[in-house]
């Protein structure tokens, strides 16, 4: 076995980690470019859509909902890569999760911004969408807060403020180290990021306690959000939608694809940033079980939610089901189930099967599958609702596919420029603790 | 003015400071730098923290304040929707637990920044150690005529040098 | 509560007709959708006739039904907007306030009758139709929803008109444009408070049934119609 990373020398550590922060290759250009242009289309195509109207999306009625919400579902999903699973190793003192924890948390904080992006991109009048932050009109009337999008506003605002502040925390450390030796401007960020940290054992003790509370909460607040994502269908009367088993179908649902969008993530800097001897087979061979535990609960959680449907056999709720199983949204569906059970199965349930490669082939698919599933949910029911005279398809327009590419390069815009300025492995976390055992 | 002793190790660290204590020195006093966090037996250097109680309290001021609040705005305006009540916490619920939970997160995050003494420098002139990768450094606040002792104190149990710095 | 606005619909003598409609149209200054926009059924009917058939091709029977919104007492759609856009007025009418309205869409979705509409595009006529605006309804901007209103202005209007004569507020004062012009007088409206009205008379007959009334939404939309 080769040496294990807790007992290369921290000199080495250090530079291995900080290395990837200074200098900017030809190619690291080029994708950040080709993302920002694609980020740029997207945004083009969201300004005719506000110049134009909503018309130019592929809704109508009764589907009012489709790729928008798809999409902010989707994101606000992969959120939990990072918080929901770096604080479950924090609490449970998993020593594989040191060099997973920044990378998962960076990725919560972008995908929760994206995320939030998506409620306003489909307002029917987006500019005025600080209509809905508490704040009273002129005539003294505030935003109704028995609807449940108020619930997801408090919901967000939360979670990403504790996911900011999660992933500070840890982080303050390190800007204090980054700012001894660097350019002058880095210097500056990485001061002013520091707040004068200086290692003395208050702080240090500080930190630690700030970090185990910030866990507890931040585990609490995840499981809230995708929990009220998911009342925002069950709360209403449409069929399949208004379904106690949504809360935690949409929490499994959420940490499945977190988990795959983490190791989707951890192949690329390991692959980017020669991070071989800090990301190793252990790491991933982990969190593959992990998204294969996860697979298997989201088959569960499908299983009941369409089985009961289809042994009760209520009229309404059967047409949703058969427009999803049977009808025109049947290849979504069993596409879905082929991504996101059948393949992760084989490919990881199979220990010889089970490599880096197909870990990351099965996350591709999960995350491919995870975003099918929420289309499947949102828009069936959608297209069949109680009067069956009312209902219709839904087919999106390029308008929505170029916002969703968009979010997509944008995510890895964000998560780039943010390795380039921080260390995506928490380098003092790193260290080598030689005296560790004897406590 | 300060003494700064530098350590190579934890057990000599733990020494000097029971030395120290027993010589009279307050732990308020003392302040240990590393680069990494040093975990030192219980009862030597304790830092006690009210952070649990503060977050605790921030939570019930938060949650209990937005409660309220939602409760006056539902009632200063009384609009009817789907046949519900004015109020009722079913409907608030979700909004007590968030802001409950932005509570807790908020008061956490103020008193690590209060705790950690990084908002309230204690004395601002107080030298801080460079602290190198691995050396474990302690920093006393004495009087002068306490110094010798002090210094005695820390060789005894290890240390590899000793300063004697002035306020900055 | 002075007034409880309700309507009764006639099963049995509606024709499927349209009148009332047409008739909405120009009362409430719907905007009129290109052929391609209704190919893809953004029509804007404020209400609307749903055909169901009976039997197979060629021994068919069509049974209409004009929908539109049923003015729910315990309405799924006001609670879920953020805004306050649609809430539940004094005289329980489910009333839509267009310009609190941000486009949210969550309304739409949580209507079980599906009579929600919204503006895709800002609202065009095509001439000489944009001549003919009815001065007492506004007309909507782009990305807000839309509904039956039950004529609020209508209402209105007849309060007023009592009020300045000095008289009650009679039964069939006020009639929505969809009322008025059934050939078929199939659609009654008035004051479900008051016991004698015609269409309180007619929500008391042993024909009438209230649409997806299981749902407990308490519609206040009457369908009479033969109990086989």
């Amino acid at each position: 076995m080769a040496a294990a990373p807790e007992l290369l020398p921290y000199k080495q550590i250090r530079e291995d980690l900080f290395r990837p922060l200074s200098g900017v290759s030809r190619r690291y250009v080029l994708a950040t470019c080709l993302a920002f242009i694609v980020g740029a289309a997207g945004l083009a195509a969201w300004v005719y859509q506000l110049r134009r109207g909503m018309g130019v999306t592929g809704l109508q009625r009764p589907v009012f909902w489709g790729f928008y919400i798809v999409d902010f579902v989707f994101w606000i999903g992969i959120s939990h890569a990072g918080t929901l699973i770096s604080a479950i190793l924090r609490l449970t003192d998993a020593a594989w999760r040191k060099p997973v924890t920044r990378a998962a948390e960076a990725i919560t904080v972008f995908a929760l911004m994206i995320g939030a992006m998506f409620p306003v991109i489909h307002l029917g009048r987006a500019w005025l969408f600080y209509w809905l932050l508490p704040y009273p009109n002129s005539r003294l009337l505030w935003p109704n807060f028995r609807s449940p999008l108020l619930w997801d506003l408090t919901a967000i605002v939360t979670y990403l403020t504790g996911s900011v502040i999660y992933l500070y925390l840890p982080l303050i450390p390190d800007m204090a180290q980054l700012a001894e030796h660097n350019t002058p401007w880095r210097r500056k960020l990485y001061r002013a990021l520091a707040l004068g940290w200086t290692g003395s054992d208050r702080e240090w003790h500080a930190l630690e306690r700030a970090m185990k509370l910030m866990a507890c909460i931040i585990l609490a607040v995840a499981i809230s959000v995708h929990t009220v994502v998911a009342w925002d269908f069950a709360m209403s009367i449409a069929p399949m939608w208004h379904s106690t088993i949504f809360g935690p179908y949409f929490v499994t649902g959420a940490i499945f694809s977190g988990i795959a969008a983490l190791l989707v993530a951890l192949t690329a800097l390991r692959k980017v940033l020669h991070l071989e001897s800090y990301l190793k087979w252990h790491h991933f061979n982990n969190l593959a079980k992990l998204l294969l535990l996860m697979s298997l609960l989201w088959l569960y959680f499908t299983l009941a939610e369409n089985l009961t449907v289809w042994y009760g056999n209520e009229p309404r709720e059967m047409a949703v089901f058969g427009a999803r199983t049977r009808a025109q949204y049947a290849p979504y569906f069993w596409t879905m189930v082929a991504l996101n059970f059948v393949i992760p199965f084989v490919l990881l349930g199979i220990r010889r099967l089970r490599t880096i490669a197909t870990a990351t082939i099965a996350a591709v698919c999960v995350l491919a599958g995870m975003w099918l599933e929420r289309f499947v949910i949102v828009v069936p029911t959608l297209a069949n609702p109680r009067l069956a005279a009312a209902s219709r398809g839904y087919a999106p327009t390029w308008v929505e596919i170029a916002i969703t590419a968009a979010t997509f390069a944008a995510m890895a815009m964000l998560y780039m420029i943010f390795s380039k300025l921080f260390p995506i492995i928490a380098v003092w976390e790193f260290k080598p603790h030689p005296e560790e055992d004897e406590d | 003015m300060y003494l700064i002793g530098e350590f190579r190790e934890k057990k000599a660290v733990a020494e000097a400071i029971r030395a120290l204590r027993a010589g009279g020195v307050t732990p308020a006093e003392m302040d240990l730098f590393s680069e990494e966090p040093i975990k030192l037996p219980r009862g030597v250097l304790d830092r006690p923290s009210r952070m649990s109680l503060a977050s605790v309290l921030g939570a019930i001021a938060f949650g209990s304040l937005a409660t309220a609040f939602i409760y006056w705005v539902q009632h200063n305006y009384r609009l009817v929707t789907g046949g519900m009540p004015i109020f009722s916490f079913w409907a608030t619920g979700v909004i007590t637990f968030e802001m409950t939970m932005l509570g807790a997160i908020a008061a956490t995050f103020a008193w690590f920044l209060w705790e950690s003494g990084l908002v309230r420098k204690r004395d601002r002139g107080a030298p801080v150690p460079e602290a190198d990768p691995g050396s474990i450094r302690l920093r006393v606040r004495c009087r002068v005529d306490d110094a010798p002792q002090a210094i005695e104190s820390m060789r005894r149990a290890g240390a590899v040098e000793i300063e004697r710095r002035n306020h900055d | 509560m002075e007034h409880r606005w309700g309507m009764a619909i006639d099963l049995d003598r509606c024709t499927g007709c349209e009148a009332c409609v047409v008739a909405c149209h120009a009362e409430n200054n719907l905007p009129v959708s290109s052929p391609e926009q209704a190919g893809k059924g953004r029509t804007d009917h404020w209400i609307r006739i749903d055909r169901y058939y009976e039997g197979e091709f060629p021994d068919v029977k069509v049974k209409y039904m004009p929908v539109l919104c049923q003015h729910c007492d315990d309405a799924p759609c006001e609670p879920v907007c953020p805004v306050y856009a649609t809430y539940h007025n004094g005289e329980g009418l489910n009333v839509q306030v267009y310009n609190r309205c941000v486009g949210t869409f969550y309304c739409a979705n949580n209507c079980p009758y599906t009579v929600r509409y919204f503006n895709w595009f800002a609202p065009e006529w095509p001439e000489p139709l944009h001549l003919q605006h009815n001065p007492d309804v506004s007309v909507r901007v782009a990305g807000v929803m839309e509904k039956c209103t039950f004529c609020i202005h209508r209402i209105k209007r007849s309060k007023q008109d009592a009020a300045r004569d000095g008289r009650a507020l009679a039964d069939g004062d006020v009639q929505p444009a969809c009322v008025q012009s059934c050939p078929a007088e199939a659609m009654v409206f008035g004051d479900l408070n008051d016991p004698q009205s015609k269409v309180s008379r007619a929500a008391g007959s042993g024909r009438a049934t209230r649409l997806l009334e299981e749902l407990g939404t308490k519609p206040k939309v009457f369908y009479l119609q033969k109990v086989k």
